[in-house]
């Protein structure tokens, strides 16, 4: 069995990327601790890829350091900095079998063949594709295929794993049911690891740390739950959860929350002309229309199973509320929500801050 | 594309990495250079040197000696005698009494040019984009009043206009005939391999077997054709007598190995447009002739119009065919640049034989380079 | 529209129409049918009569041949070896014994012709069978040509598909300088080539050494590449006079060394072209894994790449052979004996004071053509999946 080893850390230190005159990231700075599984979340063309191939030195970056075991490796060759990585295409060699493809790297390490094969068989056993040695790539389904990269990720004992959007090539149950298994290989082997992805359930899923990127720049680096339950910014709030926070566009006057025919009071002071009330869907309630503290027409219902999910429009916002699965109503209703009071978000709508 | 190895510097190994040099990671360090140095080193010495060697050669009159080669500078007396001098006419052709024809055609050609270029002035060309216009359009008008001058003056062409004969007329032929072979063989046809490989084959045939295949087989006396140049009367008849006849014999020997070059690549090429497309056509009624002008055709213009420069820049080097079929007979009627630089060569004029050969060079350049910049640029523009 | 328009019914068309009407869509009419297959079997018969003509010649006497044109062997003429006879048994080098000490020398002439000029290549038998030594040339040369070619285009290729160059304008410029002043310091001034060819490169290293970093413009991978595949608008005839001239001063002139490698000059650009389209549309994250792996470049060319380019490089490689194989021009030059290849033995068939030996010439354009028209069919089958097409879409 593969033994737990002890992680190294990896520090960006100011990372800056430029394509000519595109800005690809700004000042990225985070710094994940040894063993731990970060995860780069952010949207298409946010950066993320390009971050991770600065870490791997297949990109250079344009000003900034990287770090990895405390080493300064930003002008070092790739192969030196003792990092693997699992491409979103897996990139396996087509011309190997999968037993050629996973001893590779070790081959080019010069390993005797005798050692290599054992280890071979290890990772090969480690991700369940023992009996699949002899094949090659294109005679593997899509799951396969991504648990041959692993086996080659993980067969050379990096200090670090790099994950491009490893799954997006897979359908929706196998994903499920491949990162649990990344999960559990990722604990006990106890490798840093930086994953890619644009989705968020895989990166709730799967992270002890989240770090959230929007063009560029780093907007939250938190656990999980601290960036479902405490968001940084208008911008993480809106990206995590499904369905997303809902938003009401308003004024936050003396700790209270005023938009049309509605007004909330809050724990937070100041007052701002411009200002965005945010509240999950599952801390609306829908209520007879004279009690909750926004009013509105039902614009659409939708019975998801385990509960149904009521859109009430409101003003120019449409609110989305979890309701449960028995709730009936016609569309054009007039209907009232009630907000879980401390479960209430205020951003400043010019800059997209928290209001606190 | 970018990787880190450019900006790998020696002394940057990483304190923590116990990492020596080996000879095996200096060499992987300067793989980039390893990679390309052998093809640009060849390409160095036995291509760019050379040409420009044969600069000092055309602009000498060269002699053996004892020592080896004795060069003495004379300017450009070489390409003179080809313009001006002893050779204009084996070279030019006789242009001394131009016809009236003549004389219209190269004015209508120069008007034309001079339109041509105001034009492109008017659309706010680039001076670089113009002097490239004036260079391709002086070529034109040149060689329109070469034509005026010979062909429609009555009197004899040199090998410039000879080799742009077998370049303009051959690619022409040989594009209309190469294209409808594929068209044809790219049809829901019984036996389309065979006679793809078949047709393949005279491409790989070695220029010099084409060449006494062919002089062979249309042997007046001993040919297989006999009979039949018997019955029409021509058994007194020789090949090497017409000037007409034999230039399209050497023609008829181009086109036989060239069309399928065209062939098999315009067959490709309509093979790969989209299935669908053609299916929606037939769908809607549209006949083969149709689908091909209507549909097809608009899709493979890139290919077609580089196949054509392609083959025109090879068309420029002909030389084995008319040295085999016809020796350059009768007189000089079908010998090319090439030909007669070789010959020249032979009769120990270096000076001249280098000379006309980068003359040649000068031709095949303007013509290639206007071809690509005003057709293939073009075409290739408007798919994009 | 009027319903005659559509007619359902096929007894209701007229007779025209049924001629002229594709039975099916995807299929041809009958007319179209017709005028096809016999526009297809009318140039079939073009591109094969040559080629027979030549094949029976081959096996006819000097009586066949000049008694006028005799079409079918065994009914209009009796075929007979003698035109292979004048090649081997009337060949009084053409034994088995000869060839066979031939063989030994090649064996130690393989290495040496690759050392050439510093070893020097063991004289071969001095007088072989001529079709044996012109046949044995050309495979020697087309192979190491080929292998040659092929080698050093694809590096080249790779490199320009996936490095940048970054060469400075500038110190271009100056090694045109340069080689111009060596060409003319030579030929006029009468300096040695060796002499000034080592101050001219001396100079240039350090002139760009010194001065490159000042130089702004620099090329890129595309100036290179259209720099490469543009040498071969290059005619044959500018280069041949002075490669004359310089394999005369370092004795490469009639060896197999001095052709092998213009022949691989001359088709570099080709096998750059073709080779360069395969690795630009290979996915680079492959690459990009055996890198992070610890892959050396050129572990990653010789594991990776060319694995993947495998059909793509078999094509070239047999198209280079074939042109090589072919090659004419350069041997007429370059080679005047002990070099001489096929085509030059052919072509020597002309000269004789009896004019032509049909009977004699067609025999050796048969052992020429036959090699190659088995190498046709195989590249045909590549071109038809489609192999070489990527280039030419530009
Ligand atoms: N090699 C490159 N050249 C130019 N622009 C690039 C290159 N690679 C990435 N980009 C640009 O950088 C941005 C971020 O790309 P990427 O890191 O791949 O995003 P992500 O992986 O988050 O989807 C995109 O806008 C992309 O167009
Ligand atoms: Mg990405």
């Amino acid at each position: 069995m593969v033994s737990a080893t002890t992680g190294v850390p990896v520090n960006f230190e100011g990372i800056e990327k430029s394509f000519g005159a595109v800005r690809v990231l700004e000042e990225l700075s985070l710094k994940v601790a040894p063993g731990e599984f970060l995860v780069l979340l952010g949207a298409s063309g946010s950066g993320k890829t390009t971050a991770l191939r600065i870490l791997a030195g297949l990109e250079t970056a344009s000003s900034g350091r990287v770090l990895i075991g405390g080493r300064d490796v930003t002008d070092i060759l790739p192969k030196y900095r003792d990092v693997s990585m699992v491409f979103q295409s897996y990139a396996l060699y087509p011309h190997k079998t999968v037993a050629e493809n996973i001893g590779f790297p070790l081959k080019v390490r010069k390993v005797p063949t005798a050692e290599r094969d054992v280890a071979v068989k290890e990772a090969a056993s480690q991700v369940q594709i023992d009996m699949l040695l002899d094949r090659y790539p294109r005679q593997l389904s899509g799951g396969q295929r991504q648990r041959v990269a692993l086996a080659r990720a993980m067969v050379r004992r990096p200090s670090v794993f790099l994950m491009d959007e490893p799954l997006s090539n897979l359908d929706a149950k196998l994903r499920g049911h491949m990162r649990a298994e990344l999960k559990h290989m990722q604990s006990t082997l106890g490798t840093t690891t930086i994953y890619v992805t644009h989705d968020q359930i895989e990166a709730m899923t799967l992270a002890h740390r989240v770090a959230i990127l929007e063009k560029g720049v780093l907007q939250q680096l938190d656990t999980p739950a601290k960036i479902y339950n405490d968001p940084a910014n208008l911008f993480v709030a809106q990206f995590i959860g499904s369905p997303p926070m809902n938003v009401v566009h308003g004024s936050l006057e003396a700790s209270a929350f005023k938009t049309t025919g509605a007004s909330v009071s809050l724990p937070v002071s100041g007052s701002i002309a411009k200002a965005i009330l945010g509240v999950r869907p599952e801390d609306c309630a829908v209520v007879a229309p004279s009690k909750g503290n926004i009013r509105g027409e039902i614009y659409a219902v939708e019975l998801i199973g385990d509960h149904t999910l009521v859109t009430v429009k409101t003003g120019a916002d449409m609110l989305t509320v979890k309701a449960s699965k028995e709730f009936s109503g016609a569309i054009g209703e007039n209907i009232g929500i009630s907000v879980v009071k401390d479960r209430l978000f205020v951003f400043d709508a010019a800059t997209g801050a928290r209001v606190r | 594309m970018a990787v880190a190895n450019e900006t790998y510097q020696p002394g940057t190994t990483p304190a923590g990495l116990a990492f020596r040099e080996s000879w095996a990671e200096w060499f992987d360090r300067h793989s980039r250079t390893f990679f390309i140095a052998p093809a640009v080193t060849l390409i160095l010495i036995f291509a760019i040197f050379p040409t420009f060697y044969s600069i000092v050669f055309a602009l000498s009159r060269v002699r053996f000696s004892a020592t080896g080669l004795r060069f003495r500078f004379v300017w450009f007396d070489n390409f003179l005698a080809q313009f001006s001098g002893n050779e204009q006419t084996h070279f030019l052709g006789r242009t001394t009494e131009i016809g009236i024809f003549g004389a219209i055609f190269a004015l209508a050609c120069l008007i034309a040019a001079l339109w041509w270029l105001y034009k492109s002035y008017r659309n706010g060309a680039t001076w670089v984009g113009m002097t490239g216009r004036v260079i391709s359009a002086a070529m034109f008008v040149f060689v329109a009043f070469l034509l005026g001058a010979t062909l429609l003056s009555g009197n004899p062409w040199g090998t410039l206009l000879t080799t742009l004969f077998y370049v303009i007329v051959g690619c022409t032929l040989q594009f209309i005939i190469g294209t409808a072979l594929a068209f044809l063989c790219s049809q829901p046809i019984a036996g389309k391999s065979f006679f793809r490989v078949l047709f393949f084959i005279p491409l790989m045939i070695t220029p010099l077997g084409v060449g006494y295949a062919f002089k062979m087989v249309l042997d007046i006396t001993k040919g297989p054709l006999q009979p039949l140049w018997d019955y029409v009367g021509l058994q007194n008849w020789a090949w090497s007598t017409d000037a007409w006849a034999a230039r399209w014999f050497v023609i008829l020997g181009d086109s036989w190995q060239w069309i399928p070059f065209i062939f098999i690549v315009m067959l490709a090429a309509l093979e790969t447009v989209p299935k669908d497309h053609v299916e929606a056509a037939q769908v809607d009624g549209a006949s083969s002739i149709q689908i091909f002008r209507e549909i097809t055709w608009p899709q493979i213009v890139p290919v077609a119009v580089t196949v054509i420069l392609i083959r025109m820049i090879e068309a420029f080097k002909i030389v084995d065919l008319p040295n085999i079929m016809t020796s350059g007979g009768p007189g000089i009627a079908t010998e090319s640049m090439t030909l007669h630089s070789y010959f020249l060569w032979r009769a120990n004029d270096m000076g001249s034989s280098a000379a006309v050969a980068y003359l040649l060079l000068i031709l095949t350049v303007v013509v290639c380079a206007s071809f690509f910049n005003y057709v293939v640029l073009g075409q290739l523009r408007k798919v994009k | 529209m009027s319903d005659t328009a559509f007619r359902f019914d096929k007894a209701e068309r007229s007779l025209m129409e049924r001629l002229f009407e594709p039975p099916a869509v995807g299929r041809m009419s009958p007319v179209a049918k017709v005028v096809a297959y016999s526009l297809l079997v009318f140039w079939a018969i073009f591109v094969i009569f040559p080629i027979y003509w030549v094949v029976i010649t081959a096996f006819k006497d000097a009586a066949a041949v000049n008694q006028g044109p005799f079409y079918i062997p065994f009914v209009d003429f009796q075929p007979n070896l003698d035109a292979w006879r004048v090649h081997i048994s009337s060949d009084p080098y053409c034994d088995v014994y000869a060839i066979g000490r031939q063989f030994v020398l090649y064996a130690y002439n393989s290495v040496a012709f690759i050392l050439s000029p510093v070893v020097s290549i063991q004289p071969m038998e001095p007088q072989i069978c001529k079709l044996y030594l012109a046949f044995s040339n050309s495979l020697v040369i087309g192979i190491a040509a080929t292998a040659l070619c092929v080698t050093i285009g694809s590096m080249a290729a790779y490199a320009l598909a996936r490095v940048q160059y970054k060469p400075k304008f500038g110190n271009v410029v100056v090694f045109v300088v340069l080689t111009l002043l060596m060409i003319v310091a030579t030929s006029y001034a009468g300096i040695p080539w060796y002499f000034s060819a080592a101050v001219a490169l001396a100079l240039f290293f350090l002139l760009a050494r010194a001065f490159g970093k000042h130089f702004k413009a620099s090329l890129s991978n595309g100036d290179i590449l259209f720099w490469m595949i543009s040498q071969r608008i290059l005619p044959p005839i500018v280069v041949i006079i002075p490669v004359y001239m310089m394999f005369q001063s370092v004795g490469l002139l009639d060896t197999h060394l001095g052709l092998i490698i213009i022949y691989a000059v001359a088709n570099l650009p080709i096998v750059v072209w073709l080779m360069h389209d395969f690795f630009a549309s290979l996915p680079i994250e492959l690459e990009e894994s055996a890198q992070l792996d610890g892959c050396t470049r050129f572990g990653i060319f010789w594991e990776i790449v060319l694995p993947l380019t495998r059909p793509g490089l078999a094509a070239t490689t047999l198209l280079t052979l074939i042109l090589n194989w072919n090659e004419y021009l350069f041997a007429v030059f370059l080679s005047t004996s002990k070099a001489q290849t096929m085509p030059i033995m052919v072509a020597a068939k002309n000269a004789g004071e009896k004019g032509i030996l049909w009977w004699e010439m067609c025999a050796v354009i048969v052992v020429m053509i036959i090699p190659v028209i088995i190498m046709a069919i195989i590249l045909q089958r590549f071109i038809s999946k489609g192999v070489l097409m990527g280039a030419v879409k530009g």
